[in-house]
């Protein structure tokens, strides 16, 4: 089992990223020891994406932009818990895989003990047609903890 | 403009003016070798492409949304005047369009290159239409298809006047078997990392002279990130449940019936429907207590009141196999 202190969080723009990201820090903000990864994976752009003349360097430094919005903004939070020093942050194209497993990848190379991630609750047909991240976690978790914030 | 007698060799002139597509023509046919701008090419006219020069002899048509058919000018027929082969060409149309199911919007689009992908990776696969893909000269990716000759498997099963206890026990077995080979082929594609991308009941042809099941039409595709198969998944729990009830029941279709009515309707409760079509009922038993429980507990897996849905199409596969055991 990997160490439970080195916590890999999922984080985007949404309202149930903060809430999970305040969570964790409401809990490690006391644990000298603690590690965290702040991490945003974003997928594959559209197929019709290229045919109308977009070029994939073109979309990932949109989405490295984007990213660093979101670690910006999550860095003040973490700061607030006196966390700042502790985190480090990732960026990561889901290539060919899901958002859920590219998530379960960098856990990996990682070895990271937690994962954490926020929970949109969605309905049954949503969850069929659209999928759910922290599902995905869930269901394929080996040696490690998920922590799902909802 | 050019003209397709001043391009095409002369040994093809008689062939051309003596073809019954031309014969009727009241102006010349012309000559393309780029398929950009597909509206401009008509009945009558030559498209040269693949070493070879292919007479526009028709065009394909295709109903959706619940619009009656409609003429496809970016699918014409052909013929190669050279050898009088006969195909369907698919030009390059990048249409973008939305698709409702149930509350959702999903963005659909045509893919030219994600059909490409597939034909190259069902060539010789007897449950897949057949064809290629080449360059024409402004690079476009046309697609020059075989034609499947046969009947759409929705229209197949509808054969005879059999009511449904009889179609059930004497057609449904063979008909089951037949679509699960299909669904096989569908996990090769996914398991290729490709999707069909356009399930429907009318895309599977039944071949008159093998009587096999074959998929056509690949080129659309849809972008869903977490789950990129479910679309493929969901569609083949529709046709499944078409195939089992030889219809699509909605409750008014329950109401009409002669042998269900009111009393039938009544036992319907939310968790009966469709996950995605909260108006189309899926557990078939209450309409047909005939149908084993092991094949509608596969339907089951489509509904509203699921627990729990098919991940992948080998699970369904599986089921579905096993199922087909107790339907003799």
């Amino acid at each position: 089992m990997n160490d439970w202190k080195r916590i890999l969080i999922a984080v985007d723009q949404s309202q149930t990223s903060i809430k999970a990201l305040s969570y964790t820090a409401d809990i490690t903000s006391n644990l000298s020891d603690a590690e965290l990864c702040l991490l945003y994976i974003y997928p594959e752009p559209p197929p019709n994406y290229y045919s109308s003349g977009g070029s994939l360097s073109d979309y990932q430094q949109q989405k490295t932009a984007a990213a660093e919005v979101i670690f910006q903004n999550s860095m003040e939070l973490l700061e607030k818990y006196a966390l700042g020093e502790k985190v480090t942050t990732r960026c990561k194209m889901a290539d060919h895989i899901t958002i859920s497993q590219a998530v379960l990848e960098v856990q990996a190379e990682g070895k990271f003990g937690t994962v954490v991630v926020g929970k949109r609750g969605v309905s049954k047909a949503e969850e069929f047609l659209f999928g759910s991240i922290s599902n995905g976690i869930v269901h394929h978790c080996h040696d490690f903890t998920v922590w799902v914030v909802g | 403009m050019e003209y397709a007698l001043d391009k095409l060799p002369q040994r093809l002139h008689g062939r051309l003016r003596h073809h019954r597509v031309t014969r009727s023509l009241r102006r010349p046919p012309q000559f393309f070798t780029d398929t950009s701008n597909f509206t401009a090419i008509d009945y009558g006219d030559i498209i040269a492409i693949d070493d070879r020069f292919l007479l526009v002899t028709g065009y394909t048509r295709e109903g959706r949304f619940g619009i009656d058919e409609q003429v496809k000018p970016w699918v014409p027929r052909v013929e190669d005047l050279e050898s009088e082969e006969k195909f369907i060409l698919k030009l390059v149309f990048h249409e973008t369009f939305d698709m409702q199911f149930g509350q959702f919007t999903i963005n659909c689009y045509r893919n030219p290159e994600k059909e490409a992908r597939v034909l190259e990776l069902v060539k010789g696969h007897p449950h897949f239409m057949q064809g290629r893909s080449i360059l024409d000269e402004a690079n476009n990716l046309v697609r020059i298809l075989d034609i499947v000759n046969g009947n759409r498997l929705d229209k197949f099963i509808h054969r005879g006047e059999l009511s449904h206890q009889e179609y059930f026990y004497q057609k449904f077995p063979e008909v089951m078997r037949q679509f699960l080979k299909c669904v096989k082929g569908i996990q090769f594609l996914h398991e290729n990392d490709l999707r069909h991308g356009d399930i429907r009941r009318d895309h599977i042809f039944v071949d008159r002279d093998t009587g096999l099941y074959i998929w056509i039409d690949f080129d659309y595709d849809f972008y869903m990130p977490e789950r990129p198969f479910a679309l493929d998944l969901y569609e083949l729990g529709n046709i499944l449940t078409y195939l089992t009830a030889r219809a699509r029941f909605h409750e008014k279709d329950i109401l009409m019936h002669p042998d269900m009515g009111r009393a039938v309707l009544d036992t319907i409760v939310p968790g009966d429907l469709s996950v995605l079509s909260k108006n189309r009922i899926v557990n078939l038993k209450k309409l047909f207590p005939y149908i084993p429980d092991r094949l509608n507990n596969i339907l089951l897996h489509f509904s509203h009141g699921t627990e729990v849905f098919y991940e992948t199409v080998a699970e369904l596969h599986d089921e579905l196999g096993e199922a087909l055991t107790v339907l003799g």
